[in-house]
């Protein structure tokens, strides 16, 4: 469980001088709050990688300054990176990255031997992750024998062995079949509500919106349409809020796929 | 570690060829320095066998296997007076023998058997007793199927061969010893002598009875060591240089087999390792995974290319018994090290590889 709050402040990165100059990020800002899950949308070549690599300390911004609980990492000098991505963050790639000699247990007790652990602790501590996601049958299998979605649900195990206050995932459904994609959205939204850990995702994948508690979209380096998303709670369907019916009821705000969502909530809001 | 072990052994044929590239290379090396101290061996041995801490030889000689030399009559007794306790007189000449149609050089000794300077160690058979008997060098013998009791013609002569020698053998030439008497006889030349083997009177010591001796411009006064090593420099300088850079070779060899194979397995898992990187794995880690990975591979081959080296030695001591191949314990521990720097200069450029390596390029698609 983890209380942290991750704060993005007028973030801009340039590449190049001169007139080869780039501007891929220009004044960026954005909170994520602890169980939040944010994704990011956008063109080819808007700057969501660029941004993503921000967040995760693998690239300073030109200006700007990106805080976790109050530490400002984009300030921390390089040698002191590794050790805050290794501890605060977990990655999520798109092409699952899972390393291809060791075991799926391996894979996952590697980074807690990494951040410190004792090779035995570090095992009992993957073996826990990885059966609580359906993956205790595998333990002892290599990657290649894995399908896309064992995959990709043995590098949410890694990326949440060390208990990181923030997950990235890049393009976490691309190399997924819809079903199986959804399926690891929301097994990743599921951790990030009854762990409080906020989750930044950036992807081109338009269904998987309805597991984002906020939708930013993101061109020409900066966002310029902010989606925050609810569940319709009679339904259970995700909506944009700003485009959603909505009703307020003992001092809260509920959105609504449909009139009739609505209607039936108010037949017994208590429930 | 368990990561350098299994990214190591799951390419299972690129692992196995690493490994044997290195045993390969250690085992060549192994040989070739081998082969270089039997060589060495094998020149001196005479000399390290041979009565005396002296020898005395004809002004100009400083060498006993390499010159040709020919002492002033009646050195031997001069030398008595002059503080020694034991002289041998030998005569030694460089032949041509014929043997089985074949030309055979060979060290011809001349000696005393009741003085010494002879075979020190017998295989079989006896010491001459007359001047048409010879002792064979026991490999010799053997190339030839010369057996005691054979007769073998030594340039002009027939002598029966009543002997045959241990560790007098060589590829370039082996040692055949007769009656100092009958070498005299043979090269014409009553009562020559070319080396005197001297040991110096505990009461003069060498030093003194080299000093003693100095007044005599027409002979050569050396202490024994410096004979050998004279010999050595001679021969063993021929060969040694060409063998050293065979050595160099194979080693050159070995490690661009496990520099090879690590740098390939580093390049193939460079997304993997950038994985590492990004999640927040420390250059030092990587560097000792892939340090790990050339190290268990030349480990492996090195301890692999020692047992090859014991086994190929054996086997070429037995088909070509004048060939000596002497393993010392400095030369294996040698091998180790070589097979150490090996894997630190194989792991060198992959470790550059991965300092290079920038872990934001694996979100690049």
């Amino acid at each position: 469980m983890t209380n942290a709050t991750f704060q993005v402040s007028q973030v801009t990165k340039r590449y190049g001088v001169g007139s080869t100059e780039v501007t891929a990020v220009r004044n960026v800002s954005l909170s994520v709050a602890p169980g939040e899950v944010v994704l990011i949308m956008g063109p080819s070549g808007s700057g969501k990688t660029t941004l993503l690599l921000m967040l995760g300390a693998l690239l300073k911004p030109t200006t700007g300054s990106i805080q976790l609980n109050g530490t400002v990492l984009s300030a921390l000098a390089e040698n002191r990176l590794p050790d805050i991505r290794l501890r605060e963050f977990g990655f999520i790639f798109q092409d699952f990255n899972l390393l291809s000699a060791l075991t799926v247990l391996e894979n996952v007790a590697i980074v807690a031997e990494l951040a410190g652990l004792k090779s035995r602790a570090a095992r009992q501590k993957a073996a826990a992750i990885l059966t609580d996601l359906g993956l205790g049958e595998r333990l002892n299998f290599l990657p290649e024998k894995l399908s896309g979605g064992e995959k990709q649900r043995v590098a949410i195990a890694r990326a949440l062995v060390n208990d990181p206050a923030l997950i990235l995932a890049d393009e976490p459904t691309a190399n997924l079949d819809s079903k199986i994609g959804h399926e690891v959205m929301r097994l990743l939204r599921r951790i990030a509500k009854e762990q409080q850990r906020s989750v930044v995702i950036v992807s081109h994948d338009q269904r998987i919106k309805d597991i984002a508690d906020r939708v930013l979209w993101l061109e020409d380096g900066q966002f310029k349409e902010v989606t925050t998303m609810a569940i319709d709670p009679v339904c259970g369907m995700s909506v944009e809020q700003e485009k959603a019916i909505s009703t307020e009821w003992d001092g809260r705000t509920f959105y609504f796929c449909a009139k009739g969502c609505r209607d039936e909530f108010m037949t017994k809001p208590q429930r | 570690m368990s990561l350098a072990r299994r990214n190591l052994v799951q390419d299972k044929t690129r692992f196995m060829l690493s490994v044997l590239g290195v045993a390969l290379a250690v085992m060549l090396i192994l040989i070739l320095s081998g082969f270089l101290n039997g060589m060495y061996r094998q020149i001196s041995a005479y000399l390290d066998h041979a009565p005396g801490s002296i020898v005395v030889a004809q002004d100009g000689v400083r060498n006993l296997l390499g010159a040709t030399s020919l002492l002033p009559a009646d050195m031997d007794s001069l030398v008595k007076t002059r503080g020694a306790a034991q002289v041998v007189p030998i005569l030694s000449q460089f032949v041509i023998l014929d043997l089985h149609d074949k030309k055979v050089p060979a060290y011809l000794v001349g000696y005393e058997p009741k003085i010494g300077g002879g075979p020190w160690q017998l295989a079989a058979g006896r010491e001459p007793r007359n001047d048409k008997e010879a002792i064979f060098d026991r490999v010799l013998a053997q190339q030839h199927n010369l057996a005691i009791g054979d007769t073998v013609a030594i340039l002009d002569r027939d002598f029966t061969l009543v002997g045959l020698s241990d560790r007098t053998a060589s590829w370039m030439t082996s040692f055949v010893f007769v009656r100092k008497a009958a070498l005299e006889a043979l090269l014409r030349a009553p009562g020559a002598t070319s080396f005197l083997l001297v040991t110096p009177s505990v009461r003069v010591g060498e030093d003194e009875l080299r000093r003693r001796l100095s007044d005599r411009s027409s002979i050569e006064v050396t202490p024994k060591s410096t004979m050998i090593a004279n010999d050595l420099n001679l021969y063993g300088g021929v060969f040694s240089g060409p063998l050293r850079l065979m050595v160099a070779i194979a080693f050159l060899v070995g490690t661009l087999v496990v520099g090879l194979v690590i740098y390939t397995a580093t390049i193939e898992r460079q997304r993997e390792y950038g994985v590492l990187k990004a999640i927040g794995a420390r250059n030092s880690l990587l560097y000792r995974t892939v340090t790990t990975q050339a190290l268990i591979a030349s480990s492996l081959g090195t301890l692999l290319g020692v047992a090859l080296a014991f086994g190929i030695a054996q086997l070429i001591m037995t088909v070509q018994p004048q060939f000596l191949i002497v393993f010392e314990t400095s030369a294996v521990i040698q091998a180790l090290l070589l097979g150490l720097a090996m894997a630190l200069f194989a792991a060198w450029v992959p470790a550059r590889v991965i300092t290079r390596l920038a872990p934001a390029e694996v979100f690049r698609k």
